[in-house]
């Protein structure tokens, strides 16, 4: 498909849902935020990328690079939890290299991936008709344009001679008209 | 007959009829709210007459367009599912997958049995289209024998291609009863000879298709191009044509503008397929296949059947040619007021039209007659100035959704729940995958 930013953007926080309902729950079950502030991280870096980098990199997606993205993805984020270290001690390895603990957000990650992707193919379809076609935005099934707001055929803009069209000669004085004005009543008088 | 009163008509019973129909259903209308008019027993019998001609197996279609209401299965997944093999997905994800011909017909069949849509076809042709706007703003729907037949408050015209296309020269030979048997569009029905001599003019998909078709058999082809290189595309419109970012685009332009771009894009490319370019490397080094540069501008009998004289604007003519045929991949005539009831509601309504394109609203509704609270929209080929796939499955589809919930607006139907709509697609995805099963698989040729 071809996504723009907006549906970029609304794709990936609608399908993060089940993955920050997961990450909650394991947050609350362990008692340490690590999770969802892994899930957070992740959206914030996601959304950072297709707003810098993805719109001018990427025009046509095709499905293989979906799961290309994901694994440049999963690498970033893996750079960004090693730097921030999020949660409690044992959430993941403090090393800069991985360590043994990093299982967890390593799991969360493509758990998560696995929900989203499948929100995406799945779900979304069926609750947005047209999503696909409107770019992977969640827009109302419609017209891009509907008749109500097309353009009018002419905008005024500066030229450099305000007089360059027939219309705008015959109304100016500068031009002498070949025939005597007719005296027309004005608009607000009885008809 | 008694009239039909529906909220929705279809004029026209192709692949635009059922997407409009299964579209309709899955939002929610009932059956009873919408009928098809058209001759042809179901959906796809058009389509597979022409495909069965040209020889075609499979779809340049994309794995989204085909006839589920829902873009979920897509339809690589609805085959690996059904085949119970991976290959269709790995292929999609490659985009290197097309959809079986007689996958997706019988995918198509089975949504139409599914939905019944066969009880609700009206097999009549329609002649003409009259808007009423007492007590309320619907349309009254003749027959070409001017019966009426229904009143519908929203209708789509999806009435297809026109009629096919010959250059002038080939058509006035035609004429000849002689001849006429030797010249022959590659939507016709044709057989080709072993030691046969044809000319295949065009380089179209239908083209090489005949190229294909002719080598296989044991014929020899010069394939005839009237330019020196067509541009080489999967697909005739972009692909980001097919979704926002290019409809939203192709909207802002004028008409004008929209015109000229779909004329650069339209022109004729030659898609490339594995088993298309071996069989003619083959029938190259065989001495069997060649490529010449011009145009027919004489036919008359010859020895071989026809003689057929070719010039050329880009160097030296090739001259008189003996042939046993001359195949035709010109396509369709793509005037609307090839179509009678178009041409009759041109000359009536006083409908605007520009190189041979009817001029529509944004929303694809015909001006003049095309309400809010009572659509006349157009679809397919006719509609191309609007959306500029309108033609494809997936160009269908897009206005077929649109114009459906442009009903449900007008109508302010209450929509069916996602749980309903899940069920129906899984029940018709499950249906579709136990046909297909039954199917002999297609090969894939990309």
């Amino acid at each position: 498909m071809c996504p723009t930013t907006l549906g970029r953007i609304e794709t990936r926080v609608a399908t993060l849902f089940l993955p920050v309902l997961l990450a909650t729950i394991l947050s609350i079950a362990t008692r340490d935020e690590g999770w969802v502030v892994t899930i957070g991280l992740y959206l914030m870096l996601g959304v950072a990328l297709d707003v810098c980098i993805y719109q001018y990199l990427i025009r046509w997606q095709p499905p293989w690079l979906t799961g290309v993205l994901a694994l440049v993805e999963f690498v970033l984020l893996f750079v960004l939890i090693k730097v921030l270290q999020p949660g409690q001690p044992g959430f993941a390895d403090p090393n800069p290299l991985p360590g043994a603990t990093d299982w967890h957000p390593v799991v969360l990650y493509w758990v998560s991936w696995c929900l989203a992707i499948g929100t995406k193919i799945v779900v979304l379809p069926l609750l947005f008709l047209s999503r696909i076609e409107d770019g992977g935005e969640f827009r109302r099934t419609g017209w891009t344009l509907p008749p109500q707001r097309r353009r009018v055929p002419l905008v005024a803009a500066p030229r450099p001679d305000p007089h360059s069209t027939a219309v705008a000669r015959e109304f100016s004085t500068r031009f002498p008209d070949p025939e005597p004005h007719e005296r027309q009543p004005g608009p607000a008088a009885p008809s | 007959m008694t009239p039909e009163d529906t909220t929705i008509a279809v004029v026209g019973d192709g692949f635009g009829s059922l997407l409009v129909y299964a579209t309709a259903i899955y939002v929610g209308f009932r059956p009873e709210q919408i009928a098809v008019y058209g001759p042809t027993p179901y959906a796809v019998a058009t389509y597979a007459g022409h495909a069965g001609n040209l020889g075609q197996t499979v779809l340049r279609s994309e794995s989204e367009s085909h006839f589920l209401p829902a873009d979920w299965p897509t339809f690589a997944q609805l085959d690996a599912w059904s085949r119970r093999s991976p290959a269709p997905l790995l292929r999609s994800i490659r985009r290197r997958y097309n959809p079986g011909l007689a996958e997706i017909l019988t995918e198509a069949r089975t949504v139409e049995d599914r939905l019944g849509l066969r009880a609700r076809r009206i097999p009549k042709r329609i002649g003409w289209l009259h808007r009423e706007l007492d007590p309320e703003p619907h349309f009254l729907i003749y027959g070409e024998d001017e019966l009426l037949l229904g009143r519908a408050r929203h209708v789509a015209i999806a009435l297809g291609h026109g009629p096919v296309s010959f250059p002038r020269v080939l058509a006035q030979a035609r004429e000849d009863p002689e001849l006429r048997e030797r010249i022959v569009q590659a939507y016709e029905p044709k057989t080709y000879r072993d030691g046969g001599r044809y000319v295949v003019i065009g380089a179209g998909i239908a083209s090489v298709n005949e190229w294909a078709n002719a080598l296989e058999a044991g014929a020899k082809v010069i394939s005839l191009l009237r330019n020196p290189a067509p541009e080489e595309q999967d697909l005739n419109t972009p692909r980001c044509f097919f979704e926002a970012y290019g409809i939203d685009a192709f909207q802002e332009l004028t008409f004008e503008q929209r015109v000229a771009f779909l004329g650069a894009i339209l022109k004729g490319t030659s898609p490339r397929r594995r088993a298309w370019i071996e069989i003619v490397e083959e029938g190259i080094a065989q001495d069997r296949f060649d490529q010449l540069i011009g145009e027919v501008d004489e036919a008359k009998p010859g020895p071989a059947g026809l003689s057929v004289h070719v010039s050329s604007r880009h160097g030296p003519a090739p001259g008189w040619l003996d042939v046993t045929g001359v195949v035709c991949g010109t396509g369709f005539v793509r005037s609307c007021l090839a179509t009678p009831l178009v041409r009759r509601l041109v000359d009536s309504y006083g409908l605007q039209v520009e190189d041979g394109r009817l001029v529509l609203r944004s929303n694809c509704g015909v001006p003049g007659l095309d309400l809010p609270e009572s659509r006349l929209c157009a679809m397919g080929l006719l509609a191309n100035s609007v959306v500029p796939h309108g033609d494809t499955i997936a160009g269908l589809k897009y206005i077929a959704r649109r114009f459906v919930a442009d009903c449900v607006e007008a109508e302010q139907l209450r929509e069916r729940p996602l749980g309903s709509r899940l069920r129906m697609q899984l029940s018709l995805a499950r249906a579709a995958s136990g046909a297909i099963r039954r199917t002999r698989e297609s090969e894939q040729l990309a």
